[in-house]
């Protein structure tokens, strides 16, 4: 059951660190592509033949809803960037919200990947809406609970910028089902980010494990505020959801595709999950501390399992593995525990199932380092009550040191404990670097070397560390009368001997 | 042609096989066809492992003469491709039936460009005889799962020929022109023309004795996975034709306990010199490795950087990756137990639990929402350690059905499954 739910590549906004990837269930529909491409531009003449017939009495009621839409504009904002890599620099253009009178911006999870190191971020540039102007913006960091990136735009269009929070209304109801709900689309730079107005109906919501909701139909841009009809702040669009179509072509009969609205999303998050945790403002820009478990693989159990381990109404997840000198394995914990409970509460019966999993790392992020917690398993038919003390997580991999060598064609990156975990590799164990980039068509191309790949030992020697591999490819690198060297390399299961030609 | 062309083709027999096979969740029958040649007097038939494995349940010989008569798998040996049947001798005598045995020729004297021919049953056309030239005589080709998802290849290099070898002339051979056996025609390449491939006669030769006397060829294994040497002599300061690259060692295996490493170069073997410059010189290497009575010590003469080194290596007996396979009917779920290869390819811990090869929809395993890939390593928490255990739990539930509760690996994570009656 739990498979046919994932689909690769699409993530559903929140946690930065989780696989989980969620289809919308409810918004399948139907529409010609070029239809909803087009659609924009068409609401625009829609709007511009409407001012110049008069409008008719019957719609008058809408009439503050453009005054609303002019004011709420000023909290939506443009961000563009630079991810420079080895050979080029990708331009990422993504849509933020301003948060604060700091002109503090929060931009979607998904718009830095998480391999990606913060060196490699340039030129953060902040646009308003119907403006050309590039204002200058600083890269504050990732926060681990709501996996959001912080952008502080340069002191000069703060004042333009007005923060969501200004829309909060006092009891404001969560939206529920049928409600009108509205927010704001933003054309690309070509018409200087010309805000237009999205409106739809809410028809799914469903906790995932934040309070979600899928509306009828594309309500705005990914990473805006949502507004009900009287213009307070019901939440904040994450990414749109895939939604299953048919392809029919000359071709194909019926070939099941995937489609994805980039530039629109039907889905939000409830204000109630968003409001809270605005000031979660990266302490520096490596978003630490970042509080750690230690587990790998949290599955979660189906209703069946669930019933036959006597734990209705409520689910559990199976630990898969326990990692090496982990908090987990100085908690006791081991692989095949069936997690029950944590921090005293029981695990919450969620849908799809595999929530649950991102519901326990939502409980892990919210704590810190050092924070003790209760856990419940339940081991042999036994159940255990046991504590753990939160660690701080390992260098990840976009903290690691990595080196490009231009003429081999390679970039290599320190050993990490995750690559650790991906390579069944002891602690003990843990030399070498890893392969990080190969240049196409170089010599390390040529030579056959694949990104992932573990050096062990370069020209015959060991490499013990990150500088041992550094200084041997720098010399190596160095030397024009080099014409070849060799090394040992790990991939996959699989140890085999390299030979990267350089002349 | 030839009196000897005219003796081999009375000597070609086509065989029809029904095999059990356990891939959909359930035991099913498939049929198949393919060529065979007569050995002895005493009705021995020579074909490939892929023709008459022991998942035949049914063996059916077409004699030249047109006639069918029944037989019996005697042994096989997928590593070669080569299997060997036995004719219901009694069903002959009762029938009258005849046929003779072919003649064997040697296959180490054949020379590219010699013409030969391939005798065999190619879709279901019996005796049809096709005409080539030796294309390579020492052609190197190893599939880790060419022969039912068995390996193959490691141990022999192949004839390859031009001539016509089409689905069904698997097991027929490839003769002389004076109708000598030189081979057994086994693979082609698909999509391709005329790439053709046929296990070498004296090979074949080999293995014939070995499967008649013990049924089946034992091995000796040592874990170590080669590679040529070719232009990397300078690097390892040999000198040419010299030594053959260890490339990897598996975990876990005799090299690794003996502290063997990838990148060391292995120079003799109990004295006897090796030369694994090209990769066409890799299969008789490995076959002297593999010749190596197992459990006995060898004796492996190693370099590593500027360091010579003796080794000894105590051998272990080689097993396939593939376990034995099974379908529990009622549960609409088959499986295959996980071999010691398996599990060291795919970092599992020890070789506990079965593969699930086929679920049936709407059966329990599927409802359950058990998939082909996972691995079911504990029912109700204990461990599944061999197939037999399973087959045991299988008939305690068939006598009295309660639910189970099934620990599933796939992709290094534990998932539970209820199966339910």
């Amino acid at each position: 059951m739990s498979r046919s739910y994932s689909i690769g590549g699409l993530t559903c906004g929140g946690g930065n660190r989780s696989g989980a990837a969620f289809r919308a269930v409810a918004a399948e529909r139907v529409f010609p592509a070029e239809w909803s491409a087009r659609r924009p531009l068409r609401l625009l003449t829609i709007g511009i033949v409407l001012v110049a017939l008069g409008v008719p009495s019957a719609l008058r009621a809408a009439k503050d809803l453009p005054e609303l839409f002019a004011e709420r504009v000023k909290s939506c904002v443009t961000v563009e960037f630079l991810i420079e890599t080895e050979l080029d620099r990708q331009p990422v253009t993504v849509l933020g919200t301003c948060v604060d009178s700091n002109g503090t911006i929060i931009l979607p999870a998904s718009a830095i990947g998480a391999r990606v190191s913060v060196r490699q971020l340039k030129d953060f540039k902040v646009y308003r809406p119907d403006h050309a102007t590039a204002y200058a913006a600083e890269y504050l960091g990732q926060d681990v609970l709501t996996g959001w990136h912080f952008v502080r735009a340069e002191a000069a269009v703060r004042a333009e910028l007005v923060p969501l929070t200004a829309w909060v209304r006092r009891n404001t109801p969560d939206p529920c089902m049928a409600d009108e709900v509205w927010s704001i689309g933003l054309r690309g730079k070509d018409e200087d980010f010309h805000p237009y107005f999205l409106m739809s109906r809410v028809g799914l919501i469903q906790p995932l494990p934040q309070m979600t909701a899928v509306a009828a139909s594309e309500i705005g841009g990914p990473g805006l505020p949502v507004f009900n009809r009287a213009g307070a702040l019901v939440g904040l669009t994450l990414n749109s959801f895939g939604q299953n179509f048919l392809l029919f072509s000359r071709r194909d009969r019926g070939l099941p595709v995937v489609l994805v609205n980039s530039d629109e999303s039907s889905v939000f998050l409830f204000a109630r999950d968003v409001l809270p945790y605005l000031g979660r403002i990266p302490r520096d820009v490596s978003g630490r501390p970042l509080p750690w478990l230690g587990t790998f693989g949290l599955e979660p159990v189906d209703p069946e399992v669930a019933r036959f381990l006597h734990i209705e109404n409520q689910s559990a997840l199976v630990v898969s593995e326990v990692l090496e000198n982990s908090p987990a394995e100085k908690a006791g914990l081991k692989g095949h525990d069936i997690i029950v409970s944590f921090d005293g509460k029981p695990l919450p019966r969620l849908r799809p199932e595999q929530v649950v999993e991102t519901y326990l790392e939502r409980e892990v992020d919210r704590h810190f380092p050092g924070d003790v917690l209760a856990l419940t398993v339940l081991r042999d038919n036994r159940r255990l009550d046991l504590k753990v003390t939160l660690g701080e997580e390992p260098k990840i991999i976009r903290e690691a040191s990595r080196r490009y060598f231009e003429r081999i064609g390679l970039t290599v990156r320190e050993f990490l404990y995750g690559d650790g975990i991906a390579r069944r590799v002891k602690i003990a164990d843990q030399k070498g670097v890893i392969v990080d980039f190969v240049k196409p068509n170089s010599p390390a191309a040529v030579g056959e070397l694949a990104g992932d790949d573990w050096i062990r030992e370069i020209d015959g020697r060991e490499v013990r560390t990150y500088a041992d591999a550094v200084d041997a490819l720098a010399a190596i690198e160095a030397d024009p009368n080099r014409a070849e060297f060799v090394l040992l390399t790990s991939r996959g299961n699989e140890t085999a001997v390299r030979r990267v030609k350089l002349k | 042609m030839s009196a000897g062309f005219d003796r081999l083709l009375e000597a070609v027999v086509r065989i029809d096989v029904r095999d059990v096979t356990f891939e959909p969740g359930a035991r099913r029958f498939v049929a198949g066809v393919g060529s065979g040649v007569i050995l002895s007097n005493d009705g021995l038939v020579l074909t490939n492992a892929h023709v008459a494995s022991p998942y035949a349940v049914e063996i059916s010989i077409t004699l030249p003469s047109l006639e069918s008569v029944g037989a019996k798998l005697v042994g096989w040996d997928h590593w070669t491709d080569l299997a060997l049947i036995r004719i219901d001798l009694d069903e002959v005598r009762r029938r009258g039936l005849t046929f003779q045995p072919a003649t064997f020729g040697d296959s180490g004297a054949l020379f590219p460009g010699e013409t030969v021919f391939a005798v065999g049953t190619p879709y279901g056309l019996t005796r049809t005889v096709t005409r080539g030239i030796i294309s390579n005589n020492r052609r190197y080709f190893e599939d880790s799962e060419g022969v039912r998802g068995y390996e193959t290849g490691t141990f022999n290099t192949w004839l390859q020929t031009d001539a016509a070898i089409n689905p069904g002339n698997s097991g027929g051979p490839l003769v002389t022109e004076d109708g000598e056996v030189v081979g057994i025609n086994s693979r082609g390449f698909v999509g391709a023309d005329n790439l053709g491939f046929a296990i070498p006669s004296s090979i074949a030769r080999r293995v014939v004795d070995e499967l008649l006397a013990h049924g089946s060829v034992t091995r000796s294994y040592i874990g170590i996975v080669p590679r040529t040497l070719q232009n990397l002599e300078h690097f390892y300061a040999l000198a040419l034709n010299t030594g053959m690259l260890i490339n990897s060692v598996d975990p876990g295996s005799p090299a690794a306990a003996a502290g063997l490493r990838s990148g060391d170069i292995l120079l003799a073997i109990d004295g006897q010199k090796v030369d694994g410059r090209f990769p066409e010189q890799l299969p008789p290497i490995q076959n002297m490795i593999a010749s190596l009575p197992v459990g006995s010590t060898v004796k492996l003469s190693v370099k590593r950087g500027a360091q010579a080194m003796e080794v000894p290596v105590v051998t272990e007996k080689l097993e396939s990756r593939m376990g034995e396979e099974w379908a529990f009917d009622k549960w609409g779920l088959s499986v295959r137990k996980v071999s010691r290869t398996y599990a060291r390819e795919n970092q599992l811990d020890d070789d506990t639990g079965v593969i699930v090869i086929g679920v049936q929809p709407g059966f329990p395993a599927a409802v359950a929402g058990l998939a082909s890939g996972d691995v079911i390593t504990r029912v109700d928490q204990q461990p599944l350690k061999a197939l037999d255990d399973l087959k045991r739990i299988y008939q305690a539930f068939d006598a009295k059905p309660s639910s189970l509760l099934l620990s599933t690996t796939r992709d290094r994570r534990v998932s539970l499954y209820v199966l339910k009656p």
